[in-house]
């Protein structure tokens, strides 16, 4: 039986890969046989998630991805230890709440940087000639928050807007390179950032009125990803996908 | 920080008409303390007094009074 999806020898590259959506795209992803190369800032957390992974010729990186200068060597060496890339999920983000009238400059900037810059800079990178194998599919994770927009969230919403105008951008340019580029649109999942939502909130969720499947799992958007990255996608380019329980169709 | 300081402090960031809020001011009281006046409160007390301020404290909190003392 032809299996739909298998990324056997295949190379993906994750960020953001040592908790929540990441963590658990990593897990799939060596599930089905990729050899996943973790990348994240907290070493012990990435330790942790190299431990849940299935098979062999996994690694990771620790790096800060606000540290924007140093994404092309650090890129360099990771082609030169794990080989050319297959596959690239970008899933490092910092969640940004706050009122108009104490957003800084500065926090915009950083929020900007580490959201949007990264993933730019990253791809950039990536997409040079010998750093990837014909057939590259990257996969960044947006938020309904750059569709739907919502109080004390403009910074984070105008980054991941920002991701994904730049994918309606590189797919076009991209393409003769036979590069395909999408973003994934999650809603409310049950991920640590969720919890520390809601404690916020003191349990209370409003957005989940509108999303009516309920509460999203990390694996509802690993599922998504893992589509997108594969052959069996091979037709889509330059889209956002919500995965979003019907939230932004309520 | 005088708590008269921190009063006129929470008045600008709230955007209150100044002169209005007093330590026995009950915050339910505050036109401007709603769910954005509440974000607005736990970002300040990060940003000026290095503190997190969680969902539950600030349910708690009944008077002007409470979260001048959080403050510290």
């Amino acid at each position: 039986m032809q299996q739909l999806i298998s990324f056997q020898e295949k190379v993906i590259l994750i960020t953001g890969a040592s908790a929540g959506i990441g963590q658990q795209t990593a897990i799939l992803l060596s599930n089905l046989g990729a050899k996943v190369i973790l990348l994240a800032t907290n070493e012990d957390k990435l330790i942790e998630t190299l431990g849940l992974l299935n098979g062999t010729g996994h690694q990771y990186f620790c790096y800060d991805l606000s540290n924007l200068e140093e994404i092309e060597n650090k890129v360099k060496e990771i082609v030169t230890q794990c080989g050319k890339i297959d596959g690239f999920v970008n899933c490092v983000g910092i969640r940004s709440r706050r009122p108009l009238s104490l957003l800084s400059i500065k926090e915009v900037r950083n929020v900007m940087d580490i959201n949007f810059g990264s993933y730019i800079e990253l791809v950039r990178c990536i997409t040079k000639k010998g750093n990837f194998n014909s057939g590259l599919s990257i996969v960044g994770v947006s938020s309904i928050a750059a569709q739907a927009g919502g109080p004390g969230v403009t910074a984070y919403a105008a980054s991941k807007a920002a991701v994904e105008a730049a994918v309606r951008c590189l797919s076009k340019e991209l393409a003769p390179k036979n590069i395909r580029l999408n973003t994934v649109v999650p809603s409310q999942i049950n991920t640590p950032e969720y919890a520390k939502l809601l404690q916020m909130n003191g349990g209370v969720d409003n957005v989940l009125n509108r999303q009516y499947l309920g509460l999203g799992e990390p694996d509802d958007v690993a599922n998504a990803i893992a589509f997108l990255l594969s052959p069996a996608s091979k037709f889509i380019t330059g889209v956002s996908l919500p995965v979003d329980g019907g939230y932004l169709s309520s | 920080m005088t708590n008269q300081e921190k009063i006129t402090l929470i008045e600008e960031t709230l955007e209150n008409d100044g002169g209005t809020l007093t330590e026995n001011t009950q915050l339910s009281d505050v036109s401007e303390y709603d769910s954005m006046g509440k974000l607005t409160l736990i970002v300040l007390c990060d940003d000026e007094f290095n503190k997190k301020l969680t969902g539950e404290q600030i349910r708690n909190f009944v008077t002007v009074k409470d979260v001048l003392d959080f403050m510290g």
